[in-house]
């Protein structure tokens, strides 16, 4: 009977109430998404490879388990607060019928577990879809084949959520029936009467007065966090950093504590000019601002760290983009003799596209008395850097130049077999002409010598005067990225011949056969051949090897960044409708009062929208306009990205689900209000 | 009397609460009018209907049968815009818990009917002033619901009520919640507004002392009007006119006791 009690009454509260079962669900997600971590296939494969680095970040999931139970604590909270207060005249009722405070507390503890178990039956599944669903995403978005793809459910991952949902869920539900059972039956009655405007009975004037100060003082802070964060949030210092925050945080919470009287002002300016509902409108929108200044302030933050977390994360993935750019599988460390037969045997033959020395030296003059003419000098390039503008970028190319005495010499013919095993034409040198290369294709100075060599500066090598090529040469030369050459110069074979010999070539490289790695999938292609050349002695690094650890740290530097701003932006999202549709219901009279006086409930719906559009838009501006000085912050102290249209749809996407994101959450509670609001209908 | 010279007309009106067994009649087909400047006050005990014979009229509610006409309009049968347009314009309305909206001040209150229907609030200003000084309310003005007590928020209330200048205004129990002092001075205030500006004014209670500002009674018992008494004006002082209402009062609780 009891039981049948609390089965209708869960029930009914899903049907009723489906913001606050949305948000249970949403935690449940929130759990397992992160849980589930360990078992992605992109993890699982960096294992193998990265397994001190992946350990590492495994390592890190508990912690992000423990801080997301800290906010779906919150998220469970609100929503079960806001369910209790609706359900508070119920609740009076059965203890004035002669419920016992405990039996009503068991009613309350076995409806929470009911539609716990209902929110897991439902929320599970859809953590299942949506794990799967990111990690064919990540999968398609590293390139990689998805051939190794098995769906995989982690079974400790679910066992962690339930525990964790139940845990966070049962301490909500303790704290807040703690504190209704301290009421009386009568209070519970009447929890809908409205709260007295605390703020606005004594003396008013004061209050303003001090609201307008906070205004004030609030946006003072915020310029400073924004001043400093642009002037030394570059060159990191924590004690600055925990400065800036303080400033920030402190400036968002008295500004919204006096942002109320602000729009005081506003209604008692256009007080006797307005028309229709739109005073009304204002006084609510004040009202909610009056009394939940730090729910909003808490509200806001958690949007602009959201915020920020998308553009760490987007940019952290787009930086890494460069990623794809394969043009070597394979380098072995080695002379050719101990690697051309093993390329050549038949286990390996069957997979090798093509397989070249990669010729690079320094230019630098052996130890004992040299013959040649080691000289060397940047003087034409310099001189043209030196007549351009003044700019950071110039002085940084400068500092490096003078740094860089004795480049590398790479050959013209390893060059252009790297180039056309990769399928780009090759490079034509003349006698007097070099080309110069660089692996750096996203440092500050890159642009500028990209401009410079189109005035093709020259070079002196061994007195002679070397003509640059045009055009700056970046791809990568050797499987491992590891290796990377400030700036060194492509030189013709006849050169490079004349300072060094060929057998001294130490590093070759391979290429596997295009059809295999289509039809294997670049990741077990790569695996395979891994195995064959495990049974041998050689030295080498293969281009996933080297992605990986690259990938590793896009995949948990975005992953764990993406994470945690949608639990921020969830969060705020509930605490800001909730609490809006808390003191909707609370002042449900008022909305009765201006039925009778004549306004139609459709008018009345479009004002309760307007103040849900208002102070929503509230929370996200400040947040927004924090959040561009904390992006640009953010985004100077990282190398640049390399801006292309592919990035700027990327960039557009998230900007645009984010909008969608919030859009769709302030239709949903703008629904909720309306159903609240039609209610009035039935008076007639 | 000339037909065209009612303002409300109320004309057999019935109103049924429940479904079978369960059903309640609460009106039991109710006839009166209501003349321009008319001060009518309605009484009952509770349970007699009065207050569901007030929501009727006030359009919160719809009768079961029965037609009623405001100035000629049958409002029973209005819906949604047509309701909204009439609410808070044509008719005012005056509760016993003031029903004023705290997060507004009380010139934001009192404005508030005219806000919604639209109408230019600059223009407005004068009979703002005019109502606030009859309800010597002047200096309360930009003060919150919270900030007034009870006998000035129904004051307050009362302005909001007038301010659109309505065909009637329908005051439930409107000295209910208030002192003794407070209702007198509310009460005089209104019978004021009634001579002067010739406001129409229904009002429901079961005060003697509040009823004896009207100029005619309606008494009503079990959904049926019984009785009815008329002030003789010019003539008749308050308190003699009080007296007569006592001791229908009287005979009405003696007439149930023999019934009963």
């Amino acid at each position: 009977m009891f039981f049948e009690f609390v089965k209708h009454n869960s029930r009914k509260t899903r049907k009723e109430n489906g913001v606050y079962f949305a948000s249970l669900i949403v935690s449940i997600v929130a759990f397992y998404v992160i849980l589930s971590l360990g078992e992605q296939d992109v993890m699982l494969y960096l294992k193998t490879i990265e397994s001190d680095a992946v350990e590492r970040l495994l390592l890190l999931i508990p912690v992000l388990y423990e801080v997301s139970l800290v906010f779906v604590f919150f998220l469970v909270y609100f929503a079960n607060r806001y369910q209790l207060q609706q359900r508070s005249h119920e609740f009076g009722l059965y203890l004035m019928m002669g419920m016992k405070q405990s039996k009503l507390f068991l009613m309350i503890m076995g409806e929470t577990i009911w539609n716990g178990i209902v929110a897991l039956c439902i929320g599970l599944p859809i953590s299942l879809f949506l794990t799967e669903l990111i990690n064919l995403t990540t999968s398609r978005l590293v390139g990689m084949g998805i051939i190794g793809h098995a769906f995989r459910i982690s079974w400790t991952g679910i066992s962690l959520t339930i525990c964790g949902f139940f845990l966070v869920q049962l301490l909500a539900m303790l704290i807040l029936s703690f504190t209704m059972s301290r009421k009386e039956p009568i209070e519970l009655l009447h929890e809908e009467k409205e709260k007295s405007q605390s703020t606005m009975t004594t003396k008013w004037g004061a209050v303003s007065l001090l609201s307008g100060v906070a205004l004030l003082f609030g946006t003072i802070f915020l310029c400073i966090a924004y001043g400093m964060s642009i002037l030394y949030l570059r060159n990191f210092d924590y004690r600055v950093f925990a400065l800036i925050l303080l400033v920030g945080v402190c400036g968002t919470f008295i500004l919204f504590r006096g942002l109320g009287s602000l729009i005081g002002v506003y209604v008692k300016r256009k007080g006797s000019s307005s028309t229709g509902l739109s005073m009304f409108t204002a006084r609510q929108l004040q009202e909610n601002v009056l009394h939940q200044w730090s729910s909003l302030a808490i509200s806001s933050l958690l949007i602009l760290m959201a915020m920020v977390c998308f553009a760490f994360g987007t940019s952290t993935a787009l930086t890494n983009s460069a990623v794809s750019n394969r043009t070597v599988d394979y380098t072995f460390n080695g002379n050719e003799d101990e690697i051309k037969p093993l390329i050549k045997s038949d286990e390996l033959a069957p997979y090798v596209d093509s397989y070249y020395g990669m010729a690079l030296n320094n230019f630098y003059p052996p130890e004992d008395e040299p013959v040649l003419n080691y000289h060397f000098a940047w003087m034409g390039l310099i001189e043209t850097v030196s007549s351009q503008d003044d700019s950071e970028p110039k002085e940084i190319l400068l500092n490096n130049l003078s740094l860089q005495n004795t480049p590398y010499f790479i050959s013209l013919s390893s060059y252009n077999a790297m180039l056309e095993a990769a399928g780009k034409k090759p490079i034509q040198l003349a006698d007097n002409e070099v080309a110069m290369y660089t692996s750096d294709d996203t440092g500050a100075s890159y642009d500028i010598l990209k401009d410079i060599l189109k005035k093709c500066p020259t070079v002196e090598i061994a007195e002679n005067e070397y003509t640059l090529l045009p055009t700056l040469y970046s791809d990568q030369i050797v499987a491992d990225r590891a290796i990377t050459l400030m700036y060194s110069l492509i030189v013709p074979d006849s050169l490079f011949e004349q300072y060094f010999v060929a057998d001294e070539t130490w590093l070759w490289n391979m290429t596997l056969k295009d059809e295999f790695i289509e039809e294997k999938g670049l990741m077990q292609a790569m695996l395979e051949v891994d195995q064959v050349l495990n049974s041998t002695d050689l030295q080498y690094e293969s281009y996933l090897g080297s992605m990986g650890r690259q990938l590793f740290y896009t995949v948990a530097g975005s992953y764990t960044t993406f994470y945690l701003g949608v639990m921020f932006l969830i969060i705020a999202n509930t605490v800001l409708g909730l609490n809006f549709l808390m003191q909707q219901r609370n002042t449900h009279s008022r909305y009765q009062t201006l039925a009778m006086l004549g306004a139609d409930v459709e008018s009345i719906c479009i004002s309760a929208r307007k103040q849900i559009w208002l102070y929503f838009i509230l929370a996200i501006s400040v947040a927004f306009v924090s959040g561009i000085f904390g992006i640009w912050s953010l985004l100077t102290a990282m190398p640049t990205t390399v801006f292309s249209l592919k990035n700027g749809i990327v960039i557009g996407l998230v900007v645009l689900l984010f909008i969608l994101n919030e859009v769709g959450y302030i239709r949903m509670i703008q629904r909720k209000s309306d159903v609240e609001i039609r209610k009035l209908k039935e008076i007639e | 009397m000339n037909a065209s010279n009612k303002l409300l007309e109320v004309k057999e009106v019935r109103k049924v609460f429940g479904e079978g067994q369960n059903e309640t009649m609460a009106l039991k087909g109710v006839t009166f009018d209501v003349l321009p400047g008319e001060f009518l006050g309605i009484m009952g005990a509770s349970g007699s209907g009065k207050t569901t014979l007030l929501n009727v009229i006030a359009t919160m509610m719809k009768p079961t049968s029965g037609k009623i006409f405001l100035d000629g309009q049958n409002i029973s049968s209005f819906k949604g815009s047509q309701l909204a347009a009439y609410r808070g314009d044509q008719i005012g309305y005056l509760f016993q818990q003031f029903e004023l909206i705290d997060n507004l001040t009380a010139k934001e209150n009192i404005m508030l009917p005219l806000a919604i229907h639209g109408i230019n609030l600059k223009e407005q200003e004068q009979a703002l002033l005019q109502l606030s000084k009859l309800f010597g309310i002047e200096e309360l003005l930009n003060k919150f619901p919270s900030q007034l007590s009870g006998g000035q928020k129904q004051r307050v209330a009362a302005a909001r009520a007038l301010i659109s200048n309505p065909c009637i205004v329908l005051a439930d129990e409107p000295t209910g919640a208030l002192d003794t002092k407070n209702a007198k001075i509310l009460m005089e205030k209104l019978s004021e507004h009634n001579q002067q500006q010739e406001s129409t004014i229904l009002m429901v209670t079961h005060d003697a002392n509040a009823a004896s500002y009207c100029s005619r009674i309606l008494f009503i018992q079990d959904g049926i009007i019984f009785h009815e008494l008329r002030r003789n004006v010019p003539g008749e002082s308050q308190e003699a006119f009080y007296a007569r209402i006592v001791m229908v009062m009287a005979q009405l609780a003696g007439g149930s006791s023999n019934v009963l």
